[in-house]
């Protein structure tokens, strides 16, 4: 489906959403009136017993926080792998309500490309060279991750990495970046070009859950263009006006 | 609807749009799936190429696969393979489709039912160990390896036997070349140092030995820049005008079967001019005929033999071309001797014509041999029959009874990759991968050794046939080689560095050893009888190889059926042609059916009436016919078991020449109105260019400066513009062509090279006939300048063939000419058509809402229209896997041509944007250039002086097509050089 189809849905889809949420309303202000349970309080209250090494960081930093709670760490959940980062991250890259598909991995860019500031094309290795960006294959990923202690294994996602290698089988990760079949970008060109990744895939190394970062043009007449539509694209190319092309065959062929 | 009013009427409609787009309001979200472990040698988007060998005929060219993310998506020639040098026929260019073709096994099958490669293999071993000496080998020849482990397991298990079967043997050919010089090989024939070149029905340039080699060999004797005098002169010499006669100066239409008798006359009379020294050519050349009685055997005029006569006593280098096997008649052998003896009258044994130190390695067997076979089966001798890489159901002739045999054999194994005729009898079905798929070599001659190597992994349950011999072999206890047909095939090779060597180039290549031979004294014992015809008709029946199907095996392939026949631009289906003449006597016009009977069955055929054919003969082309196959027969258009034309095997009879190899030219037929219309797909309804200069032809006397009949002074074509200009002021490029029709065969392999690479659909013959064909490129096929008058008729009449004499056929390749001023431009209202700043007619798929104005303001009709959504339907299965990537599939409602190759032209930039340059003249190569046998097509910069697309331009006979619209085209043409002259007479 395209683009234009899809904000033609979105403007039919809030059409509806205000006429449903006009007759709702109403009837919901009765049915809401219970109120909020009350957060807990982090007091001097039981000891909290850390049941596995991502409990144990966690709880490690809550202490950190408020030298009064009492915590308790036993000795095989007090190691320093995996780390709080890694912990954090690995959930987050599978909350189920961030924006973005579930991948089959909780991997996070966040943590990859932020944290450890590894390069992006240290896995994406094909991106200067060819159209095609390129995923890292499992070998890429144990390469790093058959290096690290056993502990990390506590992670669910490490153990599903090392599962597909052992059965030899290839990861399939949701798209999230897709153009139609009709736009022949080249990745290899604007990376020559010294256009930065996020330019495009915005602040990945910030983003836990891989998903679309929405960075919407507003083009000629207020028309909005939304991130990889075509005026999306020509904006950056108008505005490079003597490097980048606006012949149309250059992407389409 | 009672109570609906308008109101009400519209609100429902509303909500049921309002309901239907919600629903399509998710994405479907695609899957990215890398590697486990990614080779070092792929880039995901960058082409990976491999160096392999075609399968798709005997030549055995060499190839480089190029693969994308580990699928071949295209086929192209290898540059280093001396047979190929780069270059690649339509029929190797699409053989990629096999791979993915719909028809294939997907695993074994025994008795109908799928089953597991141990159950087969077990089967194929307990029926073999049970009567081993009732097991036969039935199949084409698949290169020393193969065959070295096929032979052993045939010799060492005991097995009964044998036969190499291949639908045109060649066996004549090997036995004349035995008779003349004593060596059983086929000779190699090399036309490029040549001046006189004689095809006696060979079809050289087409269905011949090896015909990308022959055609660049051809190109190189005539080129007009290094023969000022036009090089060398091609006379062809047979009943029917073929695509290779086409390119002849003249046509001498001897009736079918009298090739050997006129050669041999010619041979006499030529060594009566010349003086011949050797007393055994002497001897074997005493008993031709006269040239009177041979003219009047072959039905033509004494005088254009004298003529010929004289020719090639004048000539320096002939070579005469022997018919194929398919135009051998009962007297095939002493047919090809007489050429043979012909060759060695002109000296050309030794260098026009090279015979082989050694014999064939594994030649096919006569068919008589296949025939004995055949009647061992009858007898109930045979208990198991292994076929592979054969059709034997399909090609053999119905008159040798193998049907009704096949069923008194106990098992027939097969293992054809693609179903066939034959696999669908088969109880046992162990499927071979595809060439694309298995490891394997070839040895075409001497000296030249090609390696076949798998670029992607089988796509099915197949196994290579090699392997199911070797398990074979092992069950039986032979002592066969360890290892798979990989280990063999390395270990043949060398094994360690020199096997991966001749991985990378794809084998290894030097010069043959075959060279000069003299005439043996026994020679004249080849020289026999006239060619004997059975049945009654008064109509003698050429079945001839179709120039794209082969012996049938093309059939399968959707391209091979859609790309019009070079000679009638008909596709399809069958037809018959008949001249015009016939036509008239049976009251019949272009697409009436006749019906054709000689006895040993009938066939039914639409006629195709034509100048270009005897009156006493009815021509039907070998390959159509096909009762199995997606596309071979009529099932993929829903009628299963319905046949796509007619098996002109139906009408054959088990005739053999002296040799014992297969006669296809030994009957008469009976031709019969049936009264019914059939329409064909007829791609092209005029060989009338009306004056229009769309394919041009300059004298050699214009050439030179001097005066002719139609030109006055020095020979000078309008030049109203400079097409370099047509492109933006700043830009480096303005890309552009240059098409030498003098060069051009009209072999069609531009066009299969085009549908390949830019994923051009196939429209079936339904629309075919609607003439909705895909096609980019297309070749136009002229006879003369044409009339302007007349011909006010609007129904086909390709009709301006004359018999016999002086041969003006025109071949021009036409495509999108990038048009500087493009009528199709100024018409699209939503500019999804337009001019690019480097001067290409750019056409953007994605912008176009197919209003068609532009196709129809077209000077040239080079566009085409969706009319169908052929992307999602054409490709069906594993098809679409071979799709480019670089090319944007088309949707229903989309106009689509000739783009330049621009997904080329922007992989091109690449380097030279990375490098900080200019992209250099030779780096970008078009598809249709690439594929071109003999070299007719230049892509380049027309803004570089330097650049070949400009040097290439020959001042005086270039030309533009249609130049007088004012539509300043890209495409620069170079007129066809007039060979004939009456002084070139002399």
């Amino acid at each position: 489906m395209n683009q234009t189809t899809r904000r033609y849905c979105a403007v039919v889809l809030a059409a509806c959403a205000v006429g449903a949420a006009a007759v709702l309303i109403p009837s919901l202000g009765d049915a809401a009136g219970g109120g909020h349970a009350e957060e807990p309080q982090a007091t001097r209250g039981p000891t909290l017993v850390a049941a596995s090494v991502c409990e144990a960081q966690r709880l490690k930093a809550r202490k950190a926080d408020d030298s009064r709670l009492s915590i308790e760490i036993p000795k095989e959940f007090d190691k320093p792998w995996p780390s709080l980062s890694a912990c954090e991250s690995h959930d987050a890259a599978w909350d189920e309500d961030a924006d973005g598909p579930m991948q089959p991995i909780p991997f996070s860019h966040a943590h990859h490309a932020g944290e450890f500031e590894i390069d992006c094309q240290y896995c994406h290795s094909a991106t200067d060279r060819s159209r095609a960006a390129g995923m890292p294959s499992v070998e890429v990923c144990m390469g790093c991750h058959q290096m690290f202690p056993a502990e990390y294994d506590e992670l669910e996602g490490i153990r599903i990495l090392k599962q597909y290698w052992a059965e030899k089988q290839p990861i399939a990760w949701q798209q999230i970046h897709r153009l139609p079949e009709h736009v022949k970008f080249r990745h290899n060109r604007h990376i020559q070009a010294g256009v930065d990744c996020q330019q495009c895939h915005g602040p990945v190394e910030e983003i836990d859950k891989m998903h679309m970062v929405p960075d919407t043009k507003w083009w000629f007449y207020g028309l909005p263009t939304a991130k990889l539509e075509m005026g999306w694209c020509i904006e950056c190319h108008r505005d490079n006006n003597q490097q980048a092309t606006q012949d149309c065959v250059t992407c389409h062929h | 609807m009672p109570d609906l009013d308008r109101r009400d009427f519209l609100k429902l409609v509303g909500l049921g749009a309002g309901t239907a787009t919600a629903a399509g309001c998710s994405d479907p979200i695609e899957k990215l799936v890398p590697y486990v472990v990614q080779p070092e040698e792929i880039t995901p988007g960058i082409a990976t190429v491999y160096a392999s060998t075609c399968r798709e005929c005997e030549a055995a060219c060499g190839l480089h696969v190029s693969t994308r993310e580990g699928r071949p998506i295209k086929l192209e020639g290898n540059p280093e393979h001396p047979i190929n040098r780069g270059r690649l026929c339509a029929r190797g260019q699409v053989g990629i489709g096999r791979t993915y073709h719909p028809d294939r096994y997907e695993g074994p099958r025994a008795d109908g039912q799928a089953t597991t490669w141990d159950d087969a293999e077990a089967r194929l071993l307990a029926a073999v160990q049970a009567n081993p000496g009732g097991t036969w080998v039935l199949g084409a020849s698949r290169g020393p390896t193969i065959d070295g482990i096929i032979d052993a397991v045939v010799a060492g298990g005991g097995l009964g036997g044998r036969v190499v079967y291949q639908p045109f043997d060649g066996s004549a050919l090997r036995a004349a070349t035995e008779a003349v010089f004593g060596v059983a090989a086929t000779p190699q024939f090399d036309l490029s140092g040549a001046d006189l070149v004689l095809d006696f029905d060979s079809g050289f340039l087409d269905t011949g030995l090896s015909p990308v080699e022959n055609a660049a060999q051809f190109a190189a004797a005539r080129d007009i820049a290094r023969h000022p005098d036009g090089g060398a002169r091609l006379v062809t010499i047979g009943p029917r005008l073929t695509m290779t006669g086409s390119n002849a100066e003249s046509w001498i239409p001897a009736a079918a079967g009298s090739e050997g008798a006129l050669a041999l006359a010619l041979a006499r009379a030529v060594a009566s001019k010349r003086g011949v020294v050797d007393a055994a050519l002497d001897a074997a050349i005493a008993k031709a005929p006269a040239l009177s009685a041979a003219a009047t055997a072959a039905d033509v005029d004494l005088a254009s033999l004298e003529q010929l006569v004289d020719a090639i006593a004048h000539a320096h280098a002939v070579v005469a071309l022997p018919p194929n096997p398919a135009a051998a008649g009962t007297n095939a052998v002493a047919a090809n001797a007489a050429v043979l003896l012909l060759n060695a009258v002109a000296g050309s044994v030794g260098s026009g014509v090279k015979i082989p130190r050694g014999p064939d390695p594994r030649a096919a067997a006569p068919y008589a041999e296949v025939q004995a076979l055949v009647d061992a089966m009858n007898a109930g001798q045979v208990s198991v029959l292994i076929v592979h890489d054969a059709n034997p159901q399909y090609s053999l002739p119905s008159a040798s009874g193998f049907s009704a045999a096949l069923e008194k054999v106990g098992l027939v194994a097969s293992l054809a990759s693609l179903v066939d005729e034959t696999s669908v009898e088969a109880a046992l079905v162990l499927p071979d991968h595809t060439p694309l798929e298995s490891w394997g070599d070839a040895e075409p001659r001497a000296g030249v050794r090609s390696l076949v190597q798998p670029t992607i992994r089988p796509l099915h349950d197949t196994r290579a046939i090699g392997d199911v011999f070797l398990v074979l072999g092992r069950g039986l206890g032979v002592s066969v080689p360890s290892g798979t047909t990989r280990d063999i095939v390395a270990a043949n090779w060398g094994g360690g560095a020199s096997f991966r060597a001749a991985l990378v180039r794809g084998g290894s290549f030097s010069e043959s050893s075959a060279g000069h031979a003299s005439v043996e004294t026994g020679a004249a014992g080849a020289i026999g009888a006239a060619s004997q015809f059975s049945g009654s008709g008064d109509y003698t029946l050429i079945a001839y190889p179709h120039s794209y199907l082969g012996d049938g095996s093309g059939a399968a392939l959707p391209w091979m059926q859609e790309i019009p026949d070079p000679v009638t631009k008909l596709s399809w289906r069958s037809w018959a042609e008949i001249s015009k003449t016939t036509a008239e006597r049976l009251g019949v016009k272009f697409g009436d059916v006749v019906r054709i009977d000689t006895g040993n069955g009938a066939i039914e055929a639409p006629v195709y009436p034509r100048g270009g054919i005897r009156d006493d003969a009815v021509a039907v082309a070998i390959g159509q016919g096909h009762t199995v196959g997606h596309y071979a027969s009529m099932a993929g258009d829903g009628s299963p078991g319905v046949a796509r034309g007619a098996n002109v095997a139906a009408l054959l009879p088990a005739a053999t020449d002296e040799g014992g190899g297969r006669a296809w030219l030994a009957t008469r037929a009976s031709l019969t109105k049936s009264g019914a219309f059939q329409r064909v797909a007829l791609s092209q309804w005029f060989d009338n260019q009306r004056g229009r200069g769309l394919a041009r032809q300059v004298s050699l006397l214009a050439l030179a400066g001097g005066h002719d009949d139609d030109h006055e002074g020095p020979h000078v074509i309008e030049q109203p513009f400079e097409r370099a200009n047509d492109a933006a002021p700043g830009d480096p490029y303005r890309w552009g062509l240059t098409i030498d029709n003098d060069r051009c065969t009209g072999c069609s392999a531009c066009i299969a090279a085009c549908y390949v690479e830019n994923n051009v659909p196939i429209v079936g013959e339904t629309n075919a006939i609607k003439h909705r064909e895909m096609n980019w490129i297309r070749i136009e096929r002229y006879i003369g300048d044409g009339d302007t008058e007349g011909g006010e008729e609007r129904r086909p009449h390709p009709d301006r063939e004359v018999l016999g004499g002086e041969v003006d056929v025109r071949f021009a390749a036409m495509l999108c000419q990038h048009c500087g001023s493009a009528p199709c431009e100024s018409v699209c209202p939503v500019i999804a058509t337009y001019h690019t700043p480097d001067g290409l007619n750019a056409m953007i798929y994605n912008r176009c809402v197919g209003t068609r104005y532009c196709a129809n303001n077209c000077v040239y009709k080079v566009r085409r229209f969706n009319y169908f959504d052929y992307g999602y339907d054409n490709w069906p299965g594993l098809l679409s896997l071979m799709l480019n990537p670089d090319v944007t599939v088309r949707g229903q409602g989309v106009m689509e041509k000739c783009s330049f190759c621009v997904q080329r032209i922007q992989l091109a930039r690449q380097p030279a944007k990375d490098e900080g340059r200019d992209i250099r003249d030779g780096e970008i190569v078009t598809a249709c250039q690439q594929s071109c046998p003999t070299d007719a097509i230049t892509f380049g910069n027309t803004r570089d002086a330097k650049a070949a697309v400009n040097t290439r331009v020959d001042e005086r006979r270039s030309y533009y097509s249609l130049h007088m619209l004012n539509t300043r085209p890209g495409i620069t043409y170079l007129a066809q050089v007039k060979r004939v002259s009456e002084e070139s007479h002399s």
